[in-house]
């Protein structure tokens, strides 16, 4: 039985080699939340450094919180930690994703399952509450997501959840995902899963997730949330004038207006006007279909779509006939980069041209399980044929047979064929599939390829910017260097992005983070300061938190509302109020911020561990030149530039260093912080292999 | 094992969807013939008691719905104090991939998230003449005097899963965790379903609009 409520209690690990299935106690893991918690965890004690990460004895670890399941709002996300196959230190990391894959595992009876070892032949596993077994899935192997979760879901029942990979995974493409429902995917570690010959993972589960709260406490936490909610990350104003509202921000995701509708349902269905606090009407308040392509996307959308609990409903399902012309379904269903990654790989598009382009290349790209690494592998290939460097890589047969004139054209059909050579392996032009910085080795790429803000580089280890300086620039950059992968860290975005004016987000930052300074106008930015190093601090902690809990960091921290009663300000604590009254254990914000630490700091100390160097400063934390050399009229702090300054970001790295309690020299964890922090195993660990800032041993 | 004795044995099996259940019960139910029409199922047996009707039903309208499933969690955490989706009173689950039938070979052309994202919610009917209370050996199902919603007796019931064996639509769930049947209360009137539904998908319709209602549901789940 477990000890709290919430967590399921156990943690299923799978031995493909040996085809063994054991059931652990999640109570050992529990100091680490959850998901991506229990992920570093496991990945600190049992993988040990040098291990590749298509290598046998590489682990993936699929895990969730303990809110995960409860139906608190925006709280179905699953974590999966693995070894980072695009970074070119093969570093930990982690893919996300949502849907309602980990709700299942939790009602199955698993907090995580723990992936082990490689199998014979192709498998996949089956999980029926406690009961799990291995399945041959050779006559799965080949077959694209779509085809693979029918297939399972024909065998296991129509209930099931599947997470799947694709061809690419399958292939050991760096670039592939991890996908359930069709449309919410992991990215980066496909291949991981691949490499271990796992196609699937099927769960059925009728348990449930109990709470130690009492029913009208927990109503109450949920209906105090829906109130303090607002659309999509986390933006409280709308994008037009409405009555009841005081601001509103053409960027805002909050596009329901009178007059827009999903156009394509089988009868009207207007967004309108959804005031706050209208609890039948939250759902309606994202029309992000027109959000990401435009108002051409009225006419097609059906309906929103997102995950289990959530009521801000961010995937965009659309019908577009024209797409069976392709050889697609005319469904297609996904949201922001989902779409817009297809886009960056083409060019010389038109509103209609670009709009199927986005949404084709959606449908290839989520049956093949292909990752766009945030958008980086579109520009690396309009990187590479603008230099003229395909024409050099690439044998003249195989570059004779690909439709060039399509690509000219801004044909979306390019597509068809360059995602299948790429999710197959086939040819040079599939290393496009390696990820950023093994394609640039590979292939050669100049300087200006890392140097040169077109191309959106952030860091040598191959991923682009994510919310970086153009996000209140030193906190976003420094949130930007801690992670191995683009930090899928969007606490400062939602924040900053919320459509309140600026005096007011400074008034409420003074409240959180000690000073108005942590917040600046936008592209007209202040030197570093205390205040931001804490923003940039309570970002990354806050990220680590929702993904070990597990709850969305698009949409939490709420700290702003939609509700002008509450002067704006919306409810940090909602995260330690969901962990207290589902668990039963009792803990302040403070007391959770304190886990979310221990959780990042252990990524620290893992990435030292792998990096072999404590000087995560100068070999670890880097950005590329472009950020500091951009407009070269312009100095940094003025108006109009985002444009960092050299000195200025090794001051914020080192407040950073200094606010999470590592080395200020190094930026690696201190013996001291982590025996603080509950792990003074890894800090022996550490140093013994000399690993520790100042060689304490 | 005679034939009739396998048929028998197979209509005691749960029905994996209604399309099956009405399969079976053609074949099982001594030859009595099932109306396909949308109301047909709330009375289709002659010895089948009959309650007063309820006030109304909770019913999901298809365009609305985003699948979302935050009415099945709403539904147990105010009727069993936990997250319980499996037996929730409403079924979103289950049908949220590929639609009422299961995943068929041209799943992108049915219901569903993998099809035409019409999402097939199912909720309780609160049938006239129910057949989940006359299925019930312990007389543990009857209508509730206060809105007519026909409500399991915790005490009377001892969880064989009869109930949900006859309904048509696969409302009625043994809870795993306590051993006893659950089915939609309709709240005391007020379903909780139905008020905290993010996009007001889910309505309570009175019993006089109710198979309008149905009819239009039916329509739009079927018009791809």
């Amino acid at each position: 039985m477990p000890k709290y409520k919430g967590w399921a209690g156990k943690i299923l690990r799978v031995n493909l080699s040996d085809g063994s299935v054991k059931a652990e106690d999640t109570n050992d893991y529990l100091d680490y939340i959850g998901g991506m918690g229990i992920g570093y965890k496991v990945m600190w004690d049992e993988v040990p450094v040098g291990v590749k990460p298509f290598d046998e004895a590489n682990k993936i670890i699929f895990a969730a919180g303990p809110v995960t399941g409860t139906g608190a709002p925006c709280t179905a996300r699953t974590n999966i930690t693995s070894l980072l196959p695009s970074n070119p230190q093969h570093l930990i990391g982690d893919g996300h994703m949502g849907g309602h894959f980990s709700p299942e595992m939790k009602y199955a009876g698993w907090d995580a399952i723990i992936i082990e070892g490689k199998a014979p032949r192709p498998v996949w596993l089956r999980i029926e509450d406690e009961k799990v077994t291995i399945e041959d899935a050779r006559k799965l192997w080949g077959q694209g997501i779509f085809d693979t979760t029918a297939d399972i879901a024909g065998i296991m029942g129509q209930e099931t959840q599947v997470a799947a990979i694709g061809q690419a995974g399958e292939n050991l493409v760096n670039l592939a995902t991890i996908m359930s429902n069709g449309n919410h995917s992991a990215g980066a570690l496909g291949g991981v899963m691949g490499s271990k010959n796992l196609k699937a993972i099927g769960i059925i589960g009728t348990g449930s997730v109990q709470y130690a709260a009492d029913r009208e406490d927990w109503i109450a936490l949920n209906d105090h949330v829906m109130s303090i909610i607002g659309a999509n990350n986390q933006h409280v104003v709308p994008s037009t004038p409405q009555p009841w509202a005081e601001y509103h921000d053409p960027a805002s995701r909050w596009t329901a207006q009178e007059g827009l509708f999903w156009g394509a349902a089988d009868k009207p269905v207007e967004t309108g006007i959804c005031e706050p606090e209208n609890i039948n009407k939250v759902g309606y308040r994202t029309q992000k279909a027109v959000k990401d392509h435009g108002m051409i996307a009225e006419d097609y959308t059906v309906r929103m779509g997102g995950c289990q609990s959530c009521p801000v409903r961010c995937h965009s399902s659309l019908e577009i006939p024209e797409l069976e012309n392709y050889g697609v379904s005319r469904y297609v269903m996904n949201t922001c980069m989902g779409y817009w990654s297809h886009y960056m790989a083409m060019r010389n598009m038109d509103e209609k041209s670009g709009f199927l382009a986005k949404t084709l290349g959606a449908q290839l790209a989520d049956d093949y399980g292909l990752w766009c690494n945030y958008g980086q592998l579109g520009r690396d290939l309009n990187y590479a044929y603008d230099k003229g460097i395909l024409k050099d890589v690439l044998p003249a047969a195989e570059y004779n047979s690909i439709p060039w004139d399509k690509f000219e054209a801004g044909d979306p059909e390019f597509l068809v064929d360059l995602y299948r050579r790429i999710a197959y392996k086939e040819g040079e032009i599939s290393h496009l599939g390696d990820g950023a910085a093994w394609l640039a080795e590979r292939w050669d790429f100049d300087e200006d390829y890392w140097n040169d803000e077109a191309h959106h580089l952030w860091s040598p280890m191959g991923y682009p910017l994510h919310h970086a300086n153009e996000s209140n620039g030193q906190v976003g950059s420094l949130i930007n260097i801690i992670f191995n992968r683009d930090p899928m860290n969007h606490s400062h975005q939602n924040f900053l992005g919320s459509g309140l004016p600026t005096k007011l987000l400074k008034e409420i930052a003074a409240e959180i983070w000690g000073s108005e300074d942590a917040v600046d106008e936008p592209a007209n930015y202040t030197p570093m300061n205390r205040a931001k190093a804490k923003f940039a601090k309570w970002s990354l902690v806050t990220c680590a938190l929702h993904d070990s809990l597990t709850v969305c960091n698009w949409m939490f921290p709420m700290a702003t509302s939609p509700l002008k009663k509450r002067n704006y300000r919306g409810d940090t604590s909602i995260e330690a109020k969901y962990f207290s009254l589902t668990t039963g254990i009792k803990m302040s914000e403070e007391e959770l911020y304190k886990a979310g630490e221990r959780i990042l700091t252990l990524h620290r100390a893992m990435t030292v561990k792998q990096m072999g160097t404590v000087d995560m400063r100068n070999e670890h934390d880097i950005i590329v030149d472009w950020v500091f050399d951009m407009d070269p009229d312009k100095k940094p702090f003025t108006p109009g530039t985002i444009k960092m300054d050299r000195d200025d970001m090794e001051k914020a790295k080192t407040m950073l260093y200094e606010e999470l309690g590592w080395d200020p020299e190094t930026g690696a964890p201190t013996y001291d912080k982590l025996v603080e922090l509950g792990m003074k195993d890894a800090a022996l660990e550490l140093g013994k292999l000399g690993l520790l800032p100042g060689n304490v041993q | 094992m005679s034939e009739e004795e396998k048929e028998e044995k197979k209509f005691l099996q749960k029905p994996t969807s209604r399309r099956d259940f009405l399969k079976k019960s053609v074949i099982g139910a001594a030859g009595t013939a099932v109306s396909m029409s949308v109301l047909g199922l709330f009375t289709d047996s002659a010895e089948a008691r009959a309650f007063a009707v309820a006030e109304g039903i909770v019913i999901s309208d298809p365009t609305r719905c985003t699948g979302c499933r935050r009415c099945e969690t709403n539904c147990t955490a105010i009727n069993d104090g936990k997250a319980h989706p499996y037996i929730s009173r409403v079924k979103v689950g289950r049908n949220y991939n590929f639609g009422e039938n299961g995943p068929s070979i041209a799943y992108w052309n049915q219901n569903g998230n993998f099809g035409d994202f019409t999402i097939v919610t199912e909720t309780c009917r609160q049938c006239e003449a129910p057949r989940c209370a006359n299925a019930c050996p312990m007389g543990a199902i009857s209508a509730d005097s206060s809105i007519g919603a026909r409500v399991v007796d915790k005490d009377k019931c001892v969880g064989c899963g009869r109930c949900s064996v006859a309904c048509p639509y696969d409302i009625p769930t043994v809870d795993p965790e306590a051993k006893k049947s659950t089915k939609c209360t309709l709240c005391g009137g007020y379903p909780t379903c139905a008020a905290k539904c993010p996009t007001g998908s889910l309505k309570f319709v009175p019993w006089k609009d109710v198979e309008l209602a149905l009819v239009e549901r039916e329509n739009l789940i079927k018009n791809n």
